[in-house]
C-alpha cells in the first residue's frame, strides 16, 4: 500500500483492455461517442476490426451488445456512467440482465467526479444497476484494481456494471494487490469504528483512519470494490468486531454501497450505529471542479472523520484531515 | 424509393417447403386455439401478420442458419402459431399457452420457443437483429455460402420509439445487406388506431431516407410477399418490408369494429371463429 499523494497514470484501462483483446478474441470494444474519454482510443487504433462506433444512440447499442453476446462475443461497452445506466435502463433489463448476458457495461465518470451537472453526475448508477437481477457491480479504487479487474470480469458469465474514474489515476495498491470478485480487502483491522469504502472514496478513508488513528481511534477499513455480489461474511465480521460503522462512497446514501452495508448488518441482527458518507440525497450541480463538489456534497476526508466520531458518541473535537499537498500528476484525496 | 409492386423481378423464388396459404390459415386457426380459451388476446396481431410470416417460415427461413427476432413479444402468438405449422414446434404444446408455469408465455420472454429473440418491452428487436447482424459482419460470414439472414418482425406502433430509428441509421451506415425487417404495418395499437395517434405516414419514404431498401405492398398477398422477400435476400442494403395489413383479415366473423390489439372472443363468436378456420383449413 503507497502513502499520500499518489502517482497517477494514464488510461490503465485502456491498455488492460487491448491487452486482453489480444488474448481473446471474442472481445468487441463498442463505444457511444465518447472513446478517447473512455480511453477506448487505444482499442480502436490497435483493434479496428473489433471496434464498433455505436455512436449517440445507447438504447441500440446496447441491444445490440445483448445480441453479440448471445452470439458469444464478449462486448465490452463504453460511454459515461450517466449515460450507461439511466439512459438505457429498459434496454439493460431486457436486453442484458434478464437474459444474463455477459456484456461489461463501463461507466466513467463515477459520481460528483464530474464538475459537468447532474447530467453527467452519475450518483445513482450503482442503485439501478444493483437492483437489477443477475447484474454484478464494481467500483474500483485504482489503477492497479483496474488492470487486474478487467480480466477478470471478462471470465464472468453474467453482466457487469464498472464503474470507472476517468482521467488520471492514482496507483495506491502496490502490485502484490489481488482483486476478487468474491472477497472484500481487509485492509486493517480496528475494534471501534469499521469504515467500508471503495472507488474514489478508499484514498479519503485510508487517509481519514491515519487521522483518527493518531488520535487513538482503532478503526478498520475494508475496500469493498465488488458492491453486488455483496461480501457479506467480510461485512458482518469486520462491523461485528467494531462498535460503530462508517460507509463513505462517491454516490448517493441511497441504494449504493451504504444502503448495502446496511441491509447486511440489519438482516445479521447486528446493531451497529452507521454513518453513510455520500450524496444526502439530492442532486449536485455544475461547477469548475470536482474537489469543490466533494466539499460542497459532503464526500472529503474530514466527512469520513467527522462521521466515525459522530458514530463513536464522541462530544470533543473531532481531529483535522491532514492536508496532502500535491503536484501535477499526482492525487491526494480531497 | 424501390417498390416491390413492380412486376418484374430478377431474383429467383425458391421452390416452397409448405403450402403458404395453408400456412398463413393455420397460423390463425392455432392463435384463435390459444386466444379463444381465456376469452380475449393478441389474435389480431396473428391474423395481420399471418401471410408474411407464412410466406418467410414455409418456403424461405432456414432453421439453424437464419435468425428470427420477434421485436413485439405481443406477436408471439403468430412465433409460435406459425412453427408449429412448418414442424419447428410441437403443436401440443401451444395448449399451455398463456398458463401459469408455461414457458409458452402470451407476452414473449426468453423462454419463449420458436424465436432467436423477443422482446416484450417494444422497439428493442431492431437492436437485436443489427446486432446479429454486425456479428457476422465482425466474423466475416457475410461473404459465405451459408451466410444468414437475420429476420425482424416490427410492428409500426413501434416506429414511435427511437431506439428503432437508432437501430435503422446503424443498419444503414453499415449497409448490413443480410438483415430484413418485415413491418406488419396494421395500423394498430392500445389506444387505437396508429394513425389516430401519431402520424408515422409516409412509413415507406421515412425508411427510404434512412438509407434501406423498401419494398411497400398487401401484407395479406402472397405472392406480393414472395417478390419482397427474393428481392430483400439480394439486396446490398439492409431491407424493410412494409405489410400493410388488417387485424381482421382472414376471419369474416369478427365485428367491424373489434379492437385489433387485444380482441374479445366471448363464446359465440369463438364458436362462429373456428367453425369458419376449421372448413377453411380442412
Amino acid at each position: 500500500m503507497r502513502e499520500p499523494p499518489y502517482q497517477t497514470v494514464q488510461k490503465p484501462y485502456g491498455r488492460a483492455l487491448v491487452e486482453l483483446a489480444r488474448q481473446r478474441e471474442d472481445v468487441v470494444c463498442l463505444s457511444g461517442d465518447l472513446t478517447r474519454q473512455c480511453e477506448v482510443d487505444l482499442f480502436r487504433d490497435e483493434l479496428p476490426d473489433r471496434f464498433v462506433h455505436a455512436g449517440m444512440a445507447e438504447a441500440n447499442m446496447i441491444g445490440m451488445a445483448g445480441a453479440m453476446a448471445r452470439e458469444g462475443l464478449n462486448p465490452f461497452v463504453h460511454t459515461f456512467g450517466v449515460f450507461a445506466t439511466r439512459r438505457p435502463l429498459d434496454q439493460i433489463v431486457n436486453a442484458v440482465a434478464y437474459p444474463n448476458l455477459p456484456v461489461r457495461l463501463i461507466g466513467f465518470m463515477p459520481g460528483i467526479s464530474s464538475p459537468g451537472g447532474p447530467s453527467h453526475q452519475a450518483i445513482e448508477d450503482i442503485a439501478l444497476m444493483r437492483a437489477l437481477p443477475n447484474m454484478t457491480v464494481i467500483d474500483v479504487a485504482d489503477a492497479a484494481e483496474i488492470t487486474q479487474i478487467v480480466p477478470l470480469i471478462a471470465d464472468h458469465p453474467g453482466p457487469v456494471y464498472l464503474r470507472l474514474k476517468r482521467g488520471e489515476i492514482p496507483v495506491i495498491f502496490d502490485e502484490d494487490r489481488r482483486v476478487s470478485l468474491e472477497q472484500a480487502q481487509v485492509i486493517s483491522t480496528g475494534d471501534e469504528v469499521a469504515i467500508f469504502t471503495n472507488g474514489m472514496m478508499l484514498s479519503a478513508a485510508l487517509a481519514a483512519a491515519s487521522t483518527l488513528r493518531g488520535r487513538g481511534v482503532r478503526v478498520a477499513v475494508v475496500n469493498v470494490p465488488v458492491i453486488k455480489p455483496l461480501d457479506v461474511d467480510t461485512v458482518v465480521r469486520v462491523a461485528r468486531s467494531a462498535r460503530a460503522v462508517v460507509t463513505a462512497e462517491n454516490h448517493s446514501i441511497i441504494g449504493g454501497l451504504g444502503s448495502a452495508v446496511a441491509e447486511t448488518l440489519a438482516e445479521a441482527g447486528l446493531g451497529r450505529t452507521l454513518r453513510r458518507v455520500g450524496l444526502r440525497d439530492t442532486f449536485a450541480e455544475g461547477a469548475l471542479s470536482g474537489p469543490y463538489l466533494f466539499e460542497r456534497y459532503g464526500l472529503t476526508t474530514q466527512h469520513i472523520i467527522d462521521a466515525a466520531w459522530n458514530a463513536l458518541d464522541r462530544t470533543d473535537e473531532p481531529p483535522a484531515a491532514a492536508a496532502t499537498p500535491v503536484e501535477a500528476g499526482e492525487y491526494a484525496p480531497v | 424509393m424501390t417498390r416491390s409492386l413492380s412486376p418484374t423481378r430478377a431474383t429467383a423464388i425458391p421452390a416452397p417447403r409448405h403450402d403458404a396459404a395453408r400456412v398463413a390459415t393455420g397460423i390463425r386457426l392455432r392463435a384463435l386455439r390459444m386466444v379463444a380459451p381465456q376469452g380475449f388476446g393478441y389474435l389480431g396481431q396473428a391474423l395481420s401478420a399471418a401471410e408474411t410470416l407464412a410466406v418467410l417460415c414455409a418456403e424461405l427461413f432456414r432453421p439453424g442458419v437464419d435468425r428470427f427476432v420477434c421485436s413485439p413479444g405481443h406477436y408471439i402468438v403468430a412465433a409460435y402459431a406459425v412453427a408449429a405449422e412448418v414442424g419447428l414446434l410441437d403443436p401440443e404444446e401451444l395448449a399451455a399457452y398463456g398458463q401459469n408455469g408455461s414457458r409458452v408465455e402470451a407476452i414473449g420472454t426468453e423462454r419463449s420457443p420458436a424465436v432467436d429473440l423477443t422482446c416484450g418491452s417494444l422497439a428493442q428487436g431492431l437492436s437485436g437483429g443489427v446486432g446479429f447482424a454486425y456479428t457476422d459482419r465482425l466474423r466475416g460470414r457475410e461473404e459465405e455460402a451459408d451466410a444468414p439472414h437475420t429476420f425482424v418482425l416490427c410492428s409500426d406502433g413501434e416506429l414511435e420509439e427511437g431506439q428503432l430509428w437508432e437501430a435503422a441509421l446503424f443498419a444503414a451506415h453499415h449497409r448490413l445487406g443480410r438483415l430484413t425487417v418485415v413491418l406488419d404495418a396494421n395500423n394498430s395499437q392500445v389506444d387505437g388506431p396508429v394513425d389516430g395517434i401519431t402520424t408515422l405516414e409516409p412509413i415507406g419514404e421515412k425508411w427510404a431516407a434512412h438509407g434501406w431498401h423498401v419494398a411497400e405492398l398487401d401484407g395479406h398477398d402472397l405472392d406480393a410477399l414472395r417478390h419482397a422477400y427474393a428481392d430483400a435476400l439480394s439486396a446490398t442494403r439492409p431491407s424493410v418490408i412494409i405489410a400493410r395489413t388488417s387485424t381482421r383479415h382472414g376471419l369474416d366473423c369478427l365485428p367491424p369494429d373489434a379492437d385489433g390489439h387485444f380482441i374479445k372472443l366471448p363464446p359465440d363468436l369463438a364458436n362462429q371463429a373456428f367453425t369458419e378456420l376449421e372448413a377453411r383449413y380442412a
